[in-house]
């Protein structure tokens, strides 16, 4: 019988899971200050759009914190995907373009993020 | 071997989520799981959402009052339990990865599912009331 | 023993060669203070002899006759009929999960024991290595102590294969190295072997574990494979971080 577990197997380390506890906790940090400001100052509960260009351009802190805040999240979710998907002991090939389509997401929910950020900043200037 | 493809004895995927004969620990799994995938899905489809910022206040301010409905007011509340339980259990794994709390884990996730519950009620009155 | 006797339908899974698994129905008397694994071989010895079935000890040190009853992993021959079941009541017996079937109730372990030798805790030692008598125990590697220099034993594993079967993710994960070999790794601490570090920080290491702590929950020799697959997490880290700063 052919030893599947004869080497270790690259893929997955410290350092994915390392990130995917740091970003988690991080997370945790910005999301309480996002329902804070986001939420709980806002009279009505959710903003309108007047007033997320108002907070956006008065607290510039707001959308540099919603900027890593994304990063964050995206990293997150991504990493988790990716472990849960590495349970599935997926083939090698089949895991590089699982890869490729992850990375992907990740780099266009990121620009789209941030481009939308700025999106805000400018609106009607 | 005769058979050098026999496949394990299982039923796969099933086996993440069926909680019969599964334990405490157990429990805490699948519903890791299960919010981490709803979440996943959720941010996505956030992100999506908030390009109306982009498109304006008609396109966003239509979209917040079509969103203050009880179907998606509901659907924001299962977000927000799910991403309490996720949040604070993700915090009981990685002290138990540290070689924290680990003879504690059956407590430590009863203390999670208590605060989930507490902050849960808390942003559903608080939902209840504001709407 | 109390003269009481319960009739226990045992529903037994049945497979043989390429056949489709099915479930056989056994009545039977028993007592309640009787093991599971009295039944299954009663069944074997008055009612079907083609039953496959693995025991040796009786008194779980082989780890032999681990099975699923009502769908939770048991060493059979410490489960006691009444713990899991009543008069006029059920027992569903059917075999590990995670693990090929060979037929009926017997797995083929295979995944634990390569393993196992993967992390230098083989099942069988050669002889060279025995402890052969007058000559001092010659374990593999330097046995470790915990902190009162008692010596811990690795013996406390059995192999029965129970925690891979209850695993929630062994199963999708065929390449999991899996708790009883991981708790092997952790035990010889990855100071001590420090060529474990790349076995175990891998996709198949420590970083398939999702802390349900299933494992731990039904390990019959008190392993607590679930502590240790953490344990070693840390070690890791702290080996991995230790590299950051220009650490050994």
């Amino acid at each position: 019988m052919q030893n599947t577990i004869s080497q270790p197997k690259a893929g997955e380390s410290y350092l994915l899971w390392f990130i995917k506890i740091v970003t988690g906790l991080l997370i945790i940090v910005i999301l309480f200050i996002h329902f804070l400001v986001n939420h709980y100052l806002a009279p009505e509960g959710l903003l309108s759009h007047a007033e997320v260009v108002a907070y956006y351009r008065n607290y510039p802190i707001v959308p540099i914190m919603e900027g890593f805040f994304l990063v964050f999240v995206v990293s997150h979710s991504l990493i988790g995907t990716r472990s849960i998907l590495l349970d599935l002991n997926l083939k090698k090939n089949i895991m590089r373009v699982v890869d490729a389509l992850l990375v992907t997401v990740g780099l266009v929910a990121t620009g789209y993020g941030i481009w939308l950020l700025f999106a805000v900043i400018n609106w009607g200037a | 071997m005769e058979n050098p493809t026999k496949k394990p004895n299982t039923r796969g995927i099933l086996d993440w989520f069926d909680p019969r004969g599964r334990r405490v620990g157990g429990w805490g799994f699948i519903l890791n799981r299960l919010t981490a995938i709803g979440l996943t899905v959720y941010l996505y489809l956030h992100l999506i959402m908030l390009g109306k910022l982009a498109q304006g206040p008609e396109a966003y301010d239509s979209f917040i009052a079509f969103a203050k409905q009880p179907l998606i007011m509901f659907g924001e509340m299962l977000v927000i339990i799910g991403g309490l339980y996720h949040g604070l259990n993700g915090v009981r794994i990685a002290l138990n990865s540290f070689g924290v709390g680990v003879p504690a884990q059956k407590q430590l996730l009863y203390g999670v599912l208590g605060l989930t519950l507490v902050g849960s009620l808390i942003f559903g009155l608080r939902m209840f009331a504001t709407h | 023993m109390s003269e009481e006797k319960w009739t226990v339908n045992f529903v037994v899974y049945r497979k043989k060669g390429e056949g489709a698994p099915h479930y056989q129905t056994f009545t039977l008397e028993v007592s309640p203070e009787e093991y599971v694994i009295d039944g299954v071989e009663r069944i074997w010895a008055f009612h079907d002899r083609s039953l496959v079935f693995a025991h040796a000890c009786h008194h779980s040190t082989c780890g032999a006759c681990g099975m699923r009853v009502n769908g939770v992993e048991k060493l059979t021959c410490i489960t006691r009929i009444r713990d899991v079941t009543s008069n006029g009541g059920t027992l569903r017996i059917e075999p590990l999960r995670n693990f090929p079937v060979i037929s009926d109730l017997v797995v083929d372990m295979s995944r634990l024991y390569v393993g196992m030798d993967k992390v230098h805790a083989p099942a069988v030692h050669p002889l060279s290595m025995a402890p052969l008598e007058g000559e001092g125990i010659k374990p593999p590697r330097e046995v470790p102590m915990d902190d009162g220099k008692e010596y811990l034993r690795l013996a406390d594993c059995i192999e029965c294969g129970l925690c891979i079967s209850a695993c929630p993710v062994a199963g999708t994960a065929e390449e999991y190295l899996g708790p009883a070999v991981l708790a092997a790794a952790q035990l010889q601490g990855l100071g001590r072997a420090p060529d474990l570090t790349a076995v175990v920080d891998c996709v198949d290491g420590v970083w398939r574990c999702h802390s349900a702590y299933e494992c731990t929950a039904v390990c019959p020799s008190s392993v607590d494979p679930g502590w240790r697959i953490m344990d070693l997490r840390r070690q890791v880290l702290a080996q991995r971080i230790r590299r950051w700063f220009g650490g050994a």
